[in-house]
């Protein structure tokens, strides 16, 4: 009994250190920073002046904090939409009997695996390119010369161009935890429905999809955990350091405190915290509503 | 296997063709799905090894006319340090996945096969740890870093960037082998113990080569993440020396916009993307395993 918890405690000490270094002590951290005014990221502890909410307050006035959570809604909620839909579709269309199902799902997961330096690249300078582009190309090959002509990538456009883009990038990863979920469905419910008369569509609504509400709240965390961290894709989409139609929270707070020579914004890392926190209380409300507004029933196949 | 099985195995292997037909918006669907992912891919791929002006001539797929332009990943891979990039990525990924097993594999046995009080309230942190957006961490990491004096030396920025992958990633790998060690059946280590074999010798010799499957997923899962982390590298590893592909390609795809050298900047575009392609050409399997895997629990 004495060796095993020796071997506990040896086990477990170096991701528990590292686990407090990385995790415990920064979020603690960043939320004490939140409440004062902390000139420099790198001030020490006895620099902080306590200001309470002010730095909240500052955010909740500041047009271009405002103009990022903005996006990083509209990011959530309409490329939230598209990408679960054609997640869950192309689940549904991978577990209905088909031919060729891993390769399919291989080629649909595959823009996950790509680097976002590079996915982006590629649709900013191919998809999207005013001269070569695939859907210049595209457009003028179905005659529609007015849609070929489009400037994607242009101030009013740029915006939808980024999220669609983003989200092609993201269906494969939400498409598998579908997948892995209509999976686990006992195939004697369809099979038993069937016999009673069930068509395809009844069978979706009233076996798929209720079947599906633990995959549906992994899903929606997932998705809002990785759009509070948008940052590379609008990086790469904006033409200038503050772009007003691409700019995300992530991309703020870098603005604000790593931002080197920037002359636009006064100089507060507590700023940037309350972004941080902000942020993470986002998170935790989404799971805290998707927790209440879909109730899990106890099923056990 | 009764005949009557055999047949309905036989049955199924054939064409249905009614079953088909009904299918057919579905292979629709992916079929168009398939056909813009390897037309993207492609595309950039053939530009990569083409010429500028004939990027812009539109005809990148005339190989016959242009050749095929090596020399682009030459010129790219020499000048502009990508080399340099390309090997601290490299070193990073590789390090940190070999790390986070040595430091998680046996954290996660311990908390699949030992009672203690402090168990469940540390697997639950580590989930509540997988769900923390980098945001909320990132300031005190960097006051922390810059008091301790660590960027200002090559070789401690690289240690610090593969001490922070592999803290980052500790709680994913740990929760994800967890699983995995629960799933062995516990005789392994009483026959062990009867044989004198102590509980640290048995993991070592017997437990973790017996979870080699799931380390193989993790560590290749591990690896992609690390190779395309993008936020912590561009904030902690500000030299050229220390940068790891996708920061140090991000500038030059940004400056060779500027000079006008498309298919140098496409030629880049291939460097960062061969590596985590060519892994997934021959493990795509276990990679999926491992997105459907202990991480995500329906």
């Amino acid at each position: 009994m004495k060796q095993n918890r020796t071997m506990v405690v040896i086990f477990l000490t170096p991701a528990l250190l590292l686990f407090f270094a990385i995790f415990v002590y920064p979020i603690a951290r960043t939320v004490m920073m939140s409440l004062f005014s902390v000139e420099n990221v790198t001030s020490s502890v006895s620099e902080w002046t306590f200001t309470g909410f002010k730095n909240y307050a500052d955010l909740a006035q500041t047009s271009l904090f405002r103009k990022s959570m903005w996006n990083i809604f509209r990011i959530w909620a309409v490329g939230g939409l598209v990408v679960m839909s054609l997640a869950l579709l192309f689940a549904v269309i991978l577990n209905s009997g088909i031919r060729f199902k891993k390769f399919f799902r291989a080629v649909i997961y595959l823009p996950n695996i790509i680097s976002a330096v590079a996915l982006a690249t590629m649709w900013l300078q191919y998809v999207y390119a005013p001269r070569w582009g695939f859907l210049t190309d595209f457009f003028s090959w179905l005659g529609l010369e007015d849609l070929a002509a489009t400037q994607w990538t242009a101030a009013g456009n740029k915006f939808w161009a980024l999220t669609f883009a983003y989200c092609f990038g993201m269906v494969g990863y939400h498409m598998l935890i579908f997948s892995s979920g209509i999976e686990k469905i006992p195939h004697e419910f369809y099979e038993a429905s069937s016999i009673d008369g069930a068509s395809k569509p009844r069978q979706f609504t009233n076996i798929t999809l209720p079947l599906l509400k633990g995959v549906v709240k992994t899903n929606i965390t997932m998705w809002t955990i990785t759009s509070v961290g948008f940052f590379v894709w609008s990086q790469l989409f904006s033409t200038v350091t503050t772009d007003l139609d691409t700019i995300t929270p992530m991309v703020y707070l870098y603005l604000q405190v790593f931002s080197t020579g920037n002359t636009v914004m006064e100089r507060e890392a507590g700023l940037g915290a309350a972004v941080g926190v902000t942020l993470g209380l986002l998170v935790v409300l989404v799971f805290v509503l998707t927790n209440l507004l879909i109730r899990e029933d106890e099923i056990e196949y | 296997m009764s005949t009557a099985k055999r047949e309905a195995l036989y049955r199924s292997r054939q064409l249905n063709w009614r079953k088909e037909a009904r299918l057919l918006p579905g292979y629709a669907l992916l079929i168009l799905w398939v056909i813009f992912t390897t037309i993207l891919i492609g595309w950039v791929a053939a530009a990569s090894l083409s010429t500028t002006r004939a990027i812009y001539r539109g005809e990148v797929f005339d190989f016959a006319k242009n050749g095929l332009n090596f020399g682009n990943y030459v010129k790219g891979w020499n000048s502009q340090n990508v080399s340099v990039f390309f090997m601290n990525s490299l070193g990073y990924a590789s390090v940190s996945t070999v790390l986070l097993v040595l430091v998680a594999a046996p954290a996660a046995y311990v908390l699949s096969r030992f009672k203690f009080f402090l168990n469940h309230p540390i697997q639950n942190g580590f989930v509540v740890a997988m769900g923390v957006p980098v945001v909320m961490i990132i300031l005190p990491l960097f006051a922390v870093v810059t008091q301790l004096q660590l960027l200002k030396q090559t070789y401690t920025i690289r240690l610090l960037m593969v001490v922070l992958y592999v803290g980052i990633n500790v709680p994913y790998t740990t929760i994800f082998l967890l699983s995995f060690f629960s799933n062995l059946p516990r005789s392994y280590e009483e026959a062990a113990a009867i044989d004198g074999c102590p509980p640290m010798r048995t993991f070592w010799k017997i437990m973790l080569p017996l979870a080699q499957p799931g380390i193989v997923t993790v560590s290749i899962f591990n690896f992609i993440n690390i190779w395309n982390e993008y936020f912590m590298s561009l904030i902690f590893a500000n030299q050229d020396a220390t940068r790891p592909v996708a920061v140090g390609l991000y500038s030059m795809i940004n400056s060779m916009k500027y000079t006008g050298d498309w298919a140098g900047m496409f030629a880049s575009v291939m460097i960062l993307f061969m590596p985590t392609f060519i892994l997934y050409l021959f493990l795509s399997e276990k990679i999926i395993a491992g997105v459907t895997g202990a991480g995500v629990k329906g």
